[in-house]
């Protein structure tokens, strides 16, 4: 079973241009003011994109955290 | 605006309110020097809880500092209250500083920490003149040796006070909330293993430690709780309970009569009367879908509108927004606009959606804070938000904009 992540967002970094969102659309939605909304952990198929996600992010606002656990 | 601030002698820490060093060692003997794993098992036994908000078991968080890798750790005293209608670690500050300064000590000692951060509100200059005066006492009378005391103040909004907020101000960086990747306890001051809370809790575990009297409280929660309980006017009065004190001793007819919000502006709201029945206790009030939260207690006026309070507080609270991250420097005042225009007949729908939607969102727990004290409301008054749907709010007054803002 592979182990289970969270994109976080570093708000006071993220200025909401929505990279993100089209880079992971089905990972990220955008809120009426164009800030992500991170819907769930990051599936396992998912993981490049997120990784890319977090690499191209203008302000490096995204981080991808390891869950240590997955219940 | 300055509240009039009323302390009232209790059975533990407040025991004496006399502030003096003399008066304190002889009530409660000089200061022993725990290592960490006696400390930790003392306060492990006790089961003190912290008392900034969350509750969190102290011994864990003592525990994960005194386990962290590496050999620099600090300990930091968060005398801030960003909340305004909190006073309970100011009425320490100016009559018990020597409790408080025990306790941090105790800690230090035990981390092998010369140094301890004591962070004060900037509003309040009167606690770092407490503070200095309390510490040239120390000095003086060599009550804990060589132990070094860094003053800070704090800025004077509501979310100061918040841990990461106050880890930037001692290394030198704006006063502001910022997004912690790891807990305090493990990478807090200087990015190191930090124990970092509140004056109450310290000074709780300065009385453990100290003994001399029995504990007050029941077997399953020993101790006491600071109250600070502000009327809709006027005074705070700062009070001490045992755990297990019925709510009928502690508040007065007219208060246990009105809705109160309890745990201050990121609190929980008990409608009117719901209080009677219980006890100052986590348990009981947990059960109870209600918390405490840094003992900030808010009985309404009588006749005012519960929901048009909570607006007047979400009001407040949208303008507290450190700005900093988008949700919450849109959706505060977002959430208050559409909580405003439900009150004048809008759509409660729109309220709910704002609420969800900035949960979670931001560096720290204020817009989380913010969206528990709308649901609270919304969740307690039935009554008043069917009434505010027809567009007949029957409170017999119409408006209020904070409740017991200092
Ligand atoms: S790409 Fe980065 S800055 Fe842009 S919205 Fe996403 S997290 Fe925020
Ligand atoms: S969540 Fe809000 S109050 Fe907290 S740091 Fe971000 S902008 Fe400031």
């Amino acid at each position: 079973m592979s182990r289970e992540a969270d994109l976080r967002v570093d708000w006071p970094r993220c200025e909401g241009r929505a990279l993100c969102h089209e880079l992971l659309p089905e990972l990220i939605d955008l809120d009426p003011w164009g800030y992500p909304i991170v819907n769930g952990p990051v599936p396992a198929r998912l993981r490049p994109a997120a990784r890319e996600a977090v690499r191209d992010c203008p302000k490096l606002a995204l981080r991808l955290i390891e869950r240590k656990d997955s219940a | 605006m300055s509240r009039a601030l009323d302390v009232l002698p209790g059975p533990w820490l407040l025991r004496s309110t006399s502030p003096g060093l003399e008066a304190h060692a002889e009530l409660r003997g000089s200061l022993p020097q725990l290592d960490a794993a006696s400390l930790l098992a003392l306060v492990e036994a006790s089961g003190l809880r912290g008392r900034g908000g969350a509750g969190f078991p102290f011994a864990t968080k003592l525990r994960a500092t005194v386990s962290a890798p590496g050999r620099r750790r600090h300990v930091v005293v968060n005398l801030s209250e960003g909340e305004p209608a909190s006073a309970k670690d100011l009425a320490l500050t100016l009559h018990q500083p020597h409790l408080v300064l025990d306790g941090a000590s105790l800690v230090a000692h035990a981390l092998g920490t010369r140094e301890v951060h004591v962070v004060t509100a900037a509003e309040h200059p009167e606690a770092q003149e407490a503070l200095l005066a309390a510490l040239a006492e120390r000095r003086k009378e060599r009550r804990d040796g060589r132990r070094r005391w860094r003053l800070h103040e704090a800025s004077p909004r509501f979310v100061g006070g918040e841990a990461s907020a106050v880890t930037e101000l001692i290394d030198g960086r704006p006063n502001l909330p910022v997004t912690s990747w790891r807990p305090t306890a493990l990478a807090g001051v200087d990015g190191k293993p930090t124990v970092l809370s509140n004056g109450e809790t310290y000074a709780q575990l300065a009385a453990l430690v100290l003994g001399g009297a029995p504990v007050p409280g029941t077997p399953a929660e020993p101790g006491t709780r600071l109250l600070s309980i502000a009327g809709p006017t006027g005074t705070t009065r700062v009070v001490e309970v045992a755990h297990g004190t019925p709510w009928r001793t502690v508040l007065s007819t007219t208060e246990l009569a009105a809705p109160v919000l309890l745990g201050g502006y990121h609190g929980t709201w008990a409608p009117a009367g719901a209080l009677e029945q219980l006890s100052v206790s986590h348990a009981d009030l947990t059960a109870a879908g209600l918390g405490l939260g840094a003992g900030v207690v808010l009985p309404l006026a009588p006749g005012t509108c519960p929901l048009r309070a909570t607006a007047g507080v979400t009001r407040y609270l949208a303008r507290q927004s450190a700005g900093r991250c988008g949700p919450c420097h849109q959706g505060l005042p977002a959430l208050a606009t559409a909580l405003d225009a439900f009150l004048a007949g809008g759509s409660l729908e729109r309220v709910e959606r704002l609420r969800s939607l900035v949960v979670g969102r931001g560096a720290c727990a204020h817009p989380d804070g913010t969206a528990r004290l709308v649901g609270s409301a919304l969740a307690a008054f039935p009554d008043e938000v069917a009434a505010h749907s027809d567009g007949q709010c029957r409170a017999l007054r119409p408006a209020l904009t904070t409740v017991g803002v200092r």
